[in-house]
């Protein structure tokens, strides 16, 4: 079963085509790889899937449903979140104060009731904050909950935005460029991280990166983009071997 | 100074604060700012009026008849222009306050330019305070509440936002219409209070300057605009014994502000108990030598 | 027809002024992105130092014309080093220079009040008053030599910005003031001379409006007027603010002609309104998208 499917994706700016009849599948429960050289419309392609950006033609079908051009809230709340190529989180906020503010899907006392503290209001927002704090816990941020977010290391940076995707409850988590300035170290933690993450939240993922060793050591299913276009797709093995790929990224022998 | 004298400052600061209440929520919680909030305590003050005098309401009834006209015009508008970037949204409420007053300058059912004397005088000090209060309890309730918390996040990180699932129009159409609610209930404490309504006490003016009480006071802090509208509202006032050189201190004061310390009195922070205990446990840490986020007593 | 041709002249005319005025507005826009509303106040300035060089000086009409400008020019460069170039320096919101602005003009409306006083103050007549006929129009000396000046002072302008070296670094600054600072450009001293152009034509508009009305500390409230005509031609957009200008002086006049005075102030705002909520980069103005 495919929790995600592109179908004849395109998305021009003008005169220049970013997305090019692209098709792609994302089975479920997977951890699929979006790879490519810079320029290749890989970020443009999350933009168009989470409804930042409108599409020019093509559909995306998530679970069945056809999400195209929905509004971004909207999207989120069906089962998507994602995380961005430069962290946009909410900097000025405390690290907790992040993770709650996502949490607010899971309550549904309306103004009205806030204004007067109902007891459905402070059940809902006990339960809220459980549940902040118990991701928090997860993903080991719990000890710094208080600091403010843009005082974290990058990494956990990182990390705090991807505990603010989870809360939403999402069915499939887009990460844009999570290695980014990392490490090996750190990237070896990001794998086993999303490793983890994976079945306790019951998700599928697909990642954007450049690191091949995040890529090829965690995804089964990879797409190569160039240039808006698909150039090819397989398992990490096939991809490894495919001599257009092999052109695109490491040039032809002359 | 007698009493007469400082309650007839509190009141006037009073009603200051009602309307920086509702706009504090619009800029310093949403993120948005308007030039054009002198409007919508226009259209409270006139409406409430308006149930007074010709139809003969009670005081309280009138003023929130008055802040539910504000709160309507505000959603028109919002839907009009919530969607136009920062500054053009800021232009457009300075477009319809603007448009508001010169309006009612024109409506002779109201008296227009020369204005609208005989209101009954129902303000006093006691009911000011009592409907601050009330207000601030409101605001404070709402900011703490999950609706306060995605407000703030769009002020924050709009894009991030609504990829958490947050409804930003929806939510700057909310704050909008409360910040409204509050400024026209502010226009009807102040229409009988002066028992006198005229167009150019809602001028662009006003609305500047209940902006800038409200980022003296420190975006994003409710003890910011208490403070903010006390000393502001009290301080032109004392000084009017040297009344031409008042504004131009005004001036110069905005100015300064914003080039020495633009986060406000508060800074963005709160009054509140939670947050006088942990200054409390900063102040020992530090003294105790150790970091300031720990807990009393605890180590590493 | 002929009394809409008189509207229409005496359209132009106004409309010329505010354009003086518009400029300002559009190229201090398109260089920081924000509403100098400060500007009102130097044009009221203007007005009043041409007054005084004037009358209290005894100069000639031309040396305190060009004199009231220049003091308007250094006057504008010293308000963006006082008021808003700290506020840069620590890269404020846009929202900040807005509120600093608005004190500025408070500040100068009111210390020309706690100092001169808030009387009315009358230009001495320089032309005279006898309008000159064209056809079946008589047009006022006074209307035509305000179209005429500021149709030069523009003219010079769109030379300077498209021919001199400064006016391409202007362009390229409004452009995009990173990479124009990492091109070498000293956008600072852009910033000045911007602030300089916008002041030194504020001053011309402000003694041509206070020659064709009076002399008041209120004068720049008035001229936010000039500022919905630099909305309409499209901010940060020179000949947009232009035509707005000329657009609002016509449509200002028909309105006060056909219908009444009253509704004159009240059109400039709907007009602004209606810019806003159908075409919010106006006539001309630049388009901006932002990037995910």
């Amino acid at each position: 079963m495919n929790i995600l499917e592109l179908k004849n994706l395109t998305k021009t700016f003008g005169g220049l085509t970013a997305v090019g009849n692209v098709d792609f599948e994302v089975p479920k429960d997977s951890i699929s790889g979006l790879i490519g050289p810079n320029g290749a419309g890989k970020t443009t392609i999350f933009n168009l899937i989470t409804g930042v950006y409108k599409v020019t033609d093509g559909k995306i079908i998530f679970k069945g449903q056809d999400i195209t051009n929905m509004e971004p809230y909207k999207i989120a709340d069906s089962g998507i979140t994602r995380t961005f190529q430069n962290i946009r989180l909410f900097k000025k906020l405390t690290v907790y104060e992040n993770v709650l503010t996502a949490c607010h899907a899971n309550a549904d006392y309306n103004l009205f009731e806030s204004v007067i503290r109902s007891p459905k209001c402070r059940k809902q927002e006990k339960e809220l904050k459980e549940k902040a704090d118990s991701l928090l816990d997860i993903m080991g941020l719990y000890d710094r909950k208080d600091l403010i977010a843009n005082n974290l290391p990058y990494g956990l940076q990182r990390r705090l935005e991807i505990a603010r995707a989870l809360a939403l409850n999402p069915e499939l988590l887009l990460l844009d460029e999570p290695a980014a300035g990392m490490n090996p170290d750190e990237t070896v933690q990001l794998m086993t991280l999303i490793a983890d993450i994976r079945p306790k939240f019951n998700l599928s993922v697909l990642i954007i990166d450049h690191h091949m060793d995040l890529i090829m050591g965690i995804c089964e299913k990879i797409m190569v983009l160039n240039f808006g276009c698909k150039l090819a797709e397989g398992t990490p093995q096939e991809i490894q071997n495919n001599p257009k790929v092999i052109e695109a990224y490491l040039g032809v022998e002359g | 100074m007698d009493f007469n004298y400082i309650s007839g400052i509190l009141t006037l600061a009073g009603i200051n604060l009602m309307a920086v209440l509702g706009l504090s929520l619009l800029t310093g919680f949403t993120g948005m700012f308007s030039f054009g909030h002198a409007g919508f305590m226009a259209i409270g003050g006139y409406t409430s009026a308006m149930m007074t005098v010709k139809f003969g309401l009670p005081f309280i009834p009138a003023l929130l008849i008055g802040g539910l006209a504000a709160a309507l015009v505000s959603s028109v508008i919002g839907k009009l222009t919530l969607n136009l970037k920062g500054d053009y949204f800021c232009i457009a409420t300075l477009g319809f306050g603007e448009a508001i007053r010169l309006i009612l300058d024109n409506v002779q059912y109201f008296g227009g330019a020369r204005g609208w004397p005989g209101i009954p005088h129902h303000t006093s000090l006691l009911n000011v305070i009592i409907i601050n209060i009330v207000a601030i309890i409101v605001l404070a309730n709402i900011v703490r509440s999950k609706h306060g918390r995605n407000m703030i996040a769009v002020r924050e990180e709009e894009l991030a936002s609504q990829i958490v699932g947050i409804n930003v129009f929806k939510y700057k159409l909310i704050s909008l219409m409360i910040s409204a609610a509050y400024a026209g209930i502010a226009g009807g404490l102040m229409a009988h209070y002066m028992t006198f309504l005229q167009p150019k006490m809602f001028s662009l003016v006003k609305s500047t300057e209940l902006t800038i009480i409200v980022i003296f006071g420190g975006l994003g802090s409710i003890s910011g605009s208490v403070l903010g509208a006390l000393v502001l509202t009290s301080l032109p006032e004392i000084l009017r014994t040297f009344s031409e050189w008042r504004l131009v201190i005004y001036g110069l004061s905005v100015v300064i502000i914003m080039i020495t310390r633009p986060s406000g009195l508060m800074g963005g922070y709160e009054f509140t108990p939670s947050s006088m205990k942990k200054l409390f446990t900063r102040i020992r840490n530090r003294k105790n030598g150790l970091p300031n986020h720990m807990e009393g007593g605890k180590t590493a | 027809m002929s009394q809409f041709l008189q509207q229409l002249i005496n359209g132009l005319s106004i409309g010329s002024v505010y354009a003086l005025m518009a400029v300002g507005y559009s190229l201090v826009y398109s260089i920081m992105n924000f509403s100098n509303f400060a500007h009102g106040g130097v044009i009221m300035l203007g007005a009043y130092f041409g007054y005084f060089y004037l009358t209290a000086a005894g100069l000639p009409f031309p040396v305190a014309f060009i004199g009231a400008a220049l003091t308007t020019c250094l006057l504008a460069v010293i308000i963006e080093r006082g008021a808003y170039k700290p506020l840069r320096e620590r890269k404020a919101p846009f929202l900040y220079f807005i509120i600093s602005a608005m004190g500025t003009s408070i500040f100068l409306e009111n210390i020309v009040i706690a100092t001169i006083g808030p009387t009315f103050r009358t230009y001495p007549e320089i032309l005279s008053r006898t309008p000159i006929q064209i056809g079946s129009v008589s047009v006022g000396r006074l209307d035509l030599t305000m179209f005429i000046i500021s149709a030069i002072c523009l003219a010079l302008l769109v030379f300077f910005i498209d021919h001199t070296k400064m006016g391409k670094a202007i362009q390229a600054t409004a452009y995009n003031i990173k990479a124009s600072a990492l091109m070498g450009i000293n956008t600072d001293l852009v910033i000045i001379v911007v602030f300089a152009l916008g002041g030194f034509f504020a001053g011309i508009a402000g003694v041509l409006f206070g020659m064709k009305y009076t002399v008041y500390p209120q004068i720049g409230i008035i001229t936010n007027k000039s500022f919905i005509a630099a909305v309409f031609g499209g901010l940060g957009s020179l000949p947009g603010a232009v035509i707005g200008s000329i657009l609002l002086g016509i449509i200002e006049t028909i309105t006060s002609g056909y219908f009444s005075s009253q509704y004159r102030d009240l059109i400039a705002f709907v007009l602004l309104i209606a810019v806003l909520i159908f075409r919010p980069r106006g006539l001309m103005g630049k388009v901006t998208e932002d990037k995910a």
